[in-house]
């Protein structure tokens, strides 16, 4: 019996092959830490109670700026995770040299760690959507905006993570990215406390021009058409850009210089 | 060039970091591995065994030459060479909060296995690497050895066409060595091409069709075992534990080498009587056995440390 050699049976790899495998090894990773599940929640938990403390007719808006923030610090997640996995384990190597897509490998790390921190954040979106009386548009809105959010944060954090060559950097440079953008400008607060020369920079960053929508959406800050626009089209070809980017980036660091 | 699962020329690779002067890991290796052999690349600590590997796995660019696999340029379509690829990285580990089961299944599934095909292969590989007993225990609370198992038995259970195996057994028990030896063995017979790097000699040996020695980015010599093993001038070898004071008398018989007290004499085995009987002369008690490979490396590797 004559059989065919190993590689006459192998066939090109496919763009975003392997995605649903790795999302599933992700979440199988992930599921083992509910402490970290917890602990992901600290900062929001935090701020929502301060605004309560502070004024609590501003809690429906501080319920949406936790869900987008929420959405927006699992980039730090996908930083982390991705820069361990490659330093400490090799998995880079592991499955990279191989037929699976460097695409599939970074969304499929994204999206796991969607799926296993999903919960909260639904949590929180639900508690947004009942306490501010959300109509059915704007949480629709509101889960789309989130996704934006997650998705922008999750292709920076996997960019990011390539020029780590030490997990201890790590630590102090992503949490500060993602609490820097996601807290400081107008995300738990209204928009319109934000300094009038800085709030054309808050419209171009993904969580503050989310939460500037669904804000003017209900009526809590008053936008121009303008504005609107500006936020809208900037945060959807921002994340548009910084998918691509991700996707040709993930493609590029396979291989070392 | 052609479409050998493994082939370069003068590939050379420079590392450059900022403030510290650049490094010439590989400085010209002109290699090849034919269709189902086992091929090992030796050489010490730093000799470019890693570096050799990593570019031609497509994680690493070269500085220049050239490197195929099957046929596929690895420098300018790394994509077309990686679906005949697996590898086991040095000190990689496998992910610890997976089992070794769940480890290989989602591993073969990444690459685009099917659901049977990958459940097959997993079981298959936790029975011949011997992991069943803790194959659904977390790897983390797995012994160093049994980790590296785990990420072998990964691997192994691709039967990708071509394998790299940087230190596959390193850590593993006498027994666990020879499962994998028994495994690799087994890939080359359906086809596999493996190229390996190890610092266990008697594994390379045991294991290789062909080896390569490196130092310091450059293939030293290339052959079979035996072959290396005659290139030092003798297949047996003579101790004489308490020999090193009359060394000069036994020059004439082969290489020697003083350590402490002791005298070693690489000999051919025609003239092993005549050795024996001055021996004997002498008084000297003597141990004959063969030269190993260990002792053809450190004299071929040795020699070249010399000459610079
Ligand atoms: N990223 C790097 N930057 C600078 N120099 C490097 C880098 N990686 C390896 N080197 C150097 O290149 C040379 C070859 O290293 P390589 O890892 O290929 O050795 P090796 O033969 O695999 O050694 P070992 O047996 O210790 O694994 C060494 O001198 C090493 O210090
Ligand atoms: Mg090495």
């Amino acid at each position: 019996m004559r059989t065919d050699p190993p590689q006459a049976l192998v066939r090109p790899t496919r763009p975003f092959r392997g995605t649903a495998a790795f999302l599933w090894t992700e979440v199988l990773v992930q599921a083992h830490e509910s402490l970290a599940m917890a602990t992901a929640m600290v900062t929001q938990t935090v701020l929502l109670v301060f605004v309560y403390i502070l004024n609590p007719g501003l809690i429906g808006v501080a319920l949406i700026g936790a869900t987008l923030f929420s959405s927006f610090a699992l980039g730090q997640r996908v930083l982390n995770e991705a820069a361990y996995i490659r330093i400490d384990h090799k998995a880079n190597d592991l499955y990279l040299a191989g037929p699976m897509s460097p695409e599939g490998y970074f969304l499929g790390m994204a999206t796991g760690i969607l799926v296993v921190y999903i919960a909260p954040i639904a949590l929180l979106g639900t508690l947004a959507v009942v306490v501010g009386h959300l109509n059915v548009v704007t949480s629709l809105l509101l889960v789309g905006l989130a996704g934006l959010v997650w998705l922008f944060a999750a292709s920076i954090g996997y960019i990011f993570s390539t020029f780590f060559r030490d997990n201890r950097a790590i630590w102090a440079y992503a949490s500060l990215f993602f609490n820097v953008f996601g807290v400081l400008p107008p995300v738990f607060y209204p928009f319109g406390y934000f300094p009038p020369a800085l709030q054309p920079v808050a419209l171009l960053m993904p969580p503050s021009a989310a939460a500037a929508l669904l804000q003017s959406r209900i009526g809590v800050t008053a936008l121009s058409t303008g504005q609107v626009e500006l936020a809208a089209v900037g945060l959807v070809v921002e994340t548009l850009v910084v998918f691509v980017l991700a996707v040709f980036w993930a493609r590029r660091t396979v291989r070392g210089p | 060039m052609s479409d050998d699962p493994l082939r370069s020329v003068d590939l050379r690779k420079t590392y450059f970091t900022k403030g510290t002067p650049p490094v010439e890991a590989l400085a010209g290796v002109t290699m090849s591995v034919r269709s189902g052999e086992r091929v090992a690349l030796l050489g010490r600590n730093g000799a470019g065994k890693t570096t050799f590997l990593k570019i031609a796995s497509t994680l690493l660019r070269p500085t220049s030459g050239q490197i195929e696999v099957f046929g596929h340029d690895v420098s300018t379509h790394p994509d077309r060479a990686r679906p005949y690829i697996a590898v086991v990285p040095q000190e990689g580990k496998p992910f610890f909060h997976l089992g070794p089961r769940e480890m290989i299944y989602t591993y073969l599934r990444a690459r685009g296995l099917s659901r049977e095909t990958s459940k097959a292969r997993t079981e298959e590989a936790i029975e011949r690497m011997n992991l069943t007993e803790f194959a659904d225990r977390l790897c983390i609370t797995l012994s160093g050895g049994q980790r590296q198992r785990t990420m072998v038995a990964t691997v192994i259970a691709t039967q990708a066409p071509l394998l790299f195996l940087d230190e596959p057994t390193i850590g593993m028990d006498p027994f666990a060595r020879r499962e994998v030896w028994a495994s690799l063995r087994d890939l080359t017979t359906k086809g596999s091409t493996i190229l390996l790097t190890t610092h266990y000699l008697d594994e390379a040996e045991a294991l290789s069709h062909r080896l390569y020695i490196v130092e310091r980015g450059r293939v030293l010599v290339s052959g079979t075992a035996d072959d290396l093993k005659r290139s030092v001038g003798g297949t047996l070898k003579v101790s004489l534990p308490e020999g090193a004071p009359q060394a000069e008398t036994f020059r004439s018989f082969g290489e020697t080498v003083v350590d402490g007290p002791s005298l070693t004499i690489i000999v051919h085995p025609e003239r092993l009587g005549e050795l024996m009987e001055l021996a004997l002369a002498r008084s000297l008690t003597a141990t004959v056995g063969p030269v190993t490979l260990e002792e053809a490396f450190l004299r071929v590797v040795g020699r070249n440390i010399d000459e610079d």
